[in-house]
């Protein structure tokens, strides 16, 4: 079972350290999720996680090594990635797109074929866009974007699944729709990482919450303990109001 | 569900067919103009007596055979290189940069190569010594862009876009100063016209010297088409999905480059091919580099042949190559944003 941790990771942008000194733990079968204010340092994490930064302190490590030791093909075979970026896919059709999830599994002079072309579409079956797979990118809303990128990341088929607020272009439905996909993902032994503007994931995943601030892990633990009124207004301010107290998979307005 | 399914695999199989069919119909196509560009000119030669030549009647038509032989054969040769890898050069560019605009001079390699020629005119040079200081200008202009871009500790595509402008205007003033220096009557006339293209010069030992530089450069570019899409993504994305990213760049520059510095050095600056060809290829198959760059290949030795066959035929003195590529290339790509504007239809 994969092992995947980070052991005081800091990273800073110029002088001031965005991220400070964070030690994480994620256990297989286990959802984590990110919350946290703008400019908290959620992005910065994901993107230190994914092995796209690379700390100044401090390692990200996978079974026990740096993440940086491995190649980026190694590094594709644990960890996927989708990334806040709604303008992706260019002029691709969805399917051309969706198979570039397969490239990990490809010799440099191959390109996808009629058979793995199949894992493609049941996996758009899954996320319920099989309608699209011969529309252009381009042509598609930003939330059905978005689900594509969430789709292409799931056909990497990886231990660990790191999603930069997934869910931010999407409607009621399809944040349901992703929500469940991912909780059945991470039921198989998978890791899941995602940040996200809605504390209510956090419970409805049933996941391990992580309220990030200043760069600073400030609370971490059940969502269900952590995604709590009062550690929560510490914060985002004693100025929010909540619809009810705050309870499993209930809608709150800020 | 499956019913589903299947209509996409149908739809699938279709596009396959349809761009086995372009495939073809270019290739057929490419076959034609080949052919055509040897039996037409000034002097015309009919189709019956260039099949006889073929088919070893050389010796009863030695006029035919040896204008066929010395002067066609070679510069339709350098047509059919210099076309596929302009066009070749200017789509991976474009795709590696994300950028639609660029094409194959944008690192500064024809300023370079002009230069470099422009140089070897006034030093009186011989014409192979041209092409191979106009090579190694190319080259260096490239490798000044991308140290200028190094310096600047940014990997983002725009800032070697800025640095190739940089080198690009920086090579235009120094060709502006060589041009100054030149002797009015003979050189500034070399300089000109070797600076707007031309294959009037062109003999077998280019097409030696060109031939395996495109074909090796082309055959590893093709190898990696599909991963070039994957290049296209960006870095992060690139990455993330398993790519050596920064790696697969450089292959890219350095063989796009290649490419681009022996066809400047061979037949001078041609504009336009490197921007329109890419541009009109996706049009009919879209984005996907797996099925775009077989086709850029060969739509782009058809264009550049057929350029070269007007610049011959017409007039009693050669066209330039570029004012024909210009002249074609501006309406098409006034058509191509058209159709992408979706202001005309299909």
């Amino acid at each position: 079972m994969i092992e995947y941790k980070t052991d005081k990771i800091s990273y800073s942008y110029t002088k001031e350290d965005v991220i400070k000194n964070i030690t994480l733990d994620f256990k297989p079968n286990t959802i984590n999720v990110l919350i946290g204010l703008n400019g908290s340092g959620k992005t910065t994490l994901i993107k230190l996680l994914a092995g796209i930064f690379k700390p100044n302190n401090g390692q990200v490590q996978i079974n026990g090594k740096d993440l940086c030791t491995y190649s980026y093909h190694e590094r594709s075979k644990f960890i996927s990635y989708v990334s806040q970026e709604l303008n992706v896919g260019d002029d691709y059709l969805v399917e051309e797109y969706l198979s570039f999830g397969l490239m990990n599994t490809l010799k440099f002079y191959q390109s996808p074929t009629h058979k793995s072309i199949t894992k493609v579409q049941n996996a758009a079956s899954k996320f319920k866009i099989y309608d699209f797979l011969n529309k252009r990118m381009n042509e598609l809303s930003g939330g059905e974007k978005q689900i594509v990128s969430i789709c292409r990341a799931y056909i990497q088929d990886t231990e660990i699944m790191i999603l930069d607020e997934p869910t931010s272009a999407l409607d009621f439905k399809n944040q349901n729709l992703i929500l469940n996909i991912l909780k059945e993902v991470a039921s198989v032994d998978k890791i899941i990482i995602l940040s996200t503007h809605n504390p209510n994931h956090a419970l409805y995943l049933d996941s391990n919450a992580l309220l990030i601030d200043k760069g600073e892990i400030i609370k971490s633990g059940p969502a269900s303990v952590v995604v709590k009124k009062e550690i929560l207004n510490s914060v985002y301010g004693n100025n929010l109001k909540y619809s009810k107290e705050l309870k499993y998979n209930e809608i709150t307005i800020g | 569900m499956d019913l589903i399914l299947k209509e996409t695999r149908c739809t699938a199989t279709m596009n396959k067919k349809r761009i086995i069919f372009y495939n073809s119909i270019l290739l057929i196509v490419l076959v034609i103009a080949f052919v055509t560009a040897l039996i037409v000119g000034r002097y015309h030669i009919s189709l019956n007596t260039f099949f006889k030549i073929l088919f070893g009647g050389a010796n009863r038509f030695p006029v035919e055979s040896s204008i066929i032989v010395n002067l066609r054969l070679p510069r339709t040769l350098i047509a059919l290189f210099v076309g596929s890898a302009l066009s070749l050069a200017g789509l991976v560019y474009q795709e590696t940069f994300q950028n639609k605009l660029v094409s194959p001079d944008f690192l500064g390699v024809s300023g370079g190569a002009s230069v470099g020629a422009a140089l070897a005119i006034i030093l009186g040079f011989s014409s192979m010594w041209l092409s191979g200081v106009a090579f190694i200008f190319g080259i260096g202009a490239m490798f000044l862009t991308i140290t200028i871009a190094k310096i600047m500790r940014d990997h983002s595509p725009t800032i070697l876009i800025l640095s190739g402008i940089i080198v690009s205007s920086f090579m235009s003033a120094t060709l502006s100063l060589l041009k100054y220096l030149a002797e009015t009557e003979s050189q500034l006339a070399t300089i000109t016209y070797w600076l707007m293209g031309s294959f009037e010069y062109s003999t077998m030992t280019d097409v030696y010297i060109l031939a395996p530089i495109v074909v090796i450069s082309s055959t590893i570019l093709f190898s990696i088409r599909w991963r070039i899409n994957i290049v296209a993504q960006g870095p992060n994305e690139a990455q993330t999905q398993g790519l050596n990213y920064k790696l697969y760049r450089y292959i890219i520059i350095i063989l796009a480059t290649l490419i681009t510095a022996s066809s400047v050095a061979f037949a001078g600056v041609i504009g336009w091919i490197g921007l329109i060809v890419p541009h009109i290829v996706r049009l009919f198959v879209g984005k996907n580099t797996k099925h775009t760059i077989p086709l850029v290949l060969s739509f782009g030795a058809i264009f550049m042949i057929v350029t070269d066959i007007f610049s011959r035929t017409f007039t009693g003195a050669e066209i330039p190559l570029t004012a024909i590529t210009g002249f074609l290339g501006a309406p098409i790509f006034v058509l191509i944003l058209l159709r992408k504007r979706r202001i005309i239809n299909d």
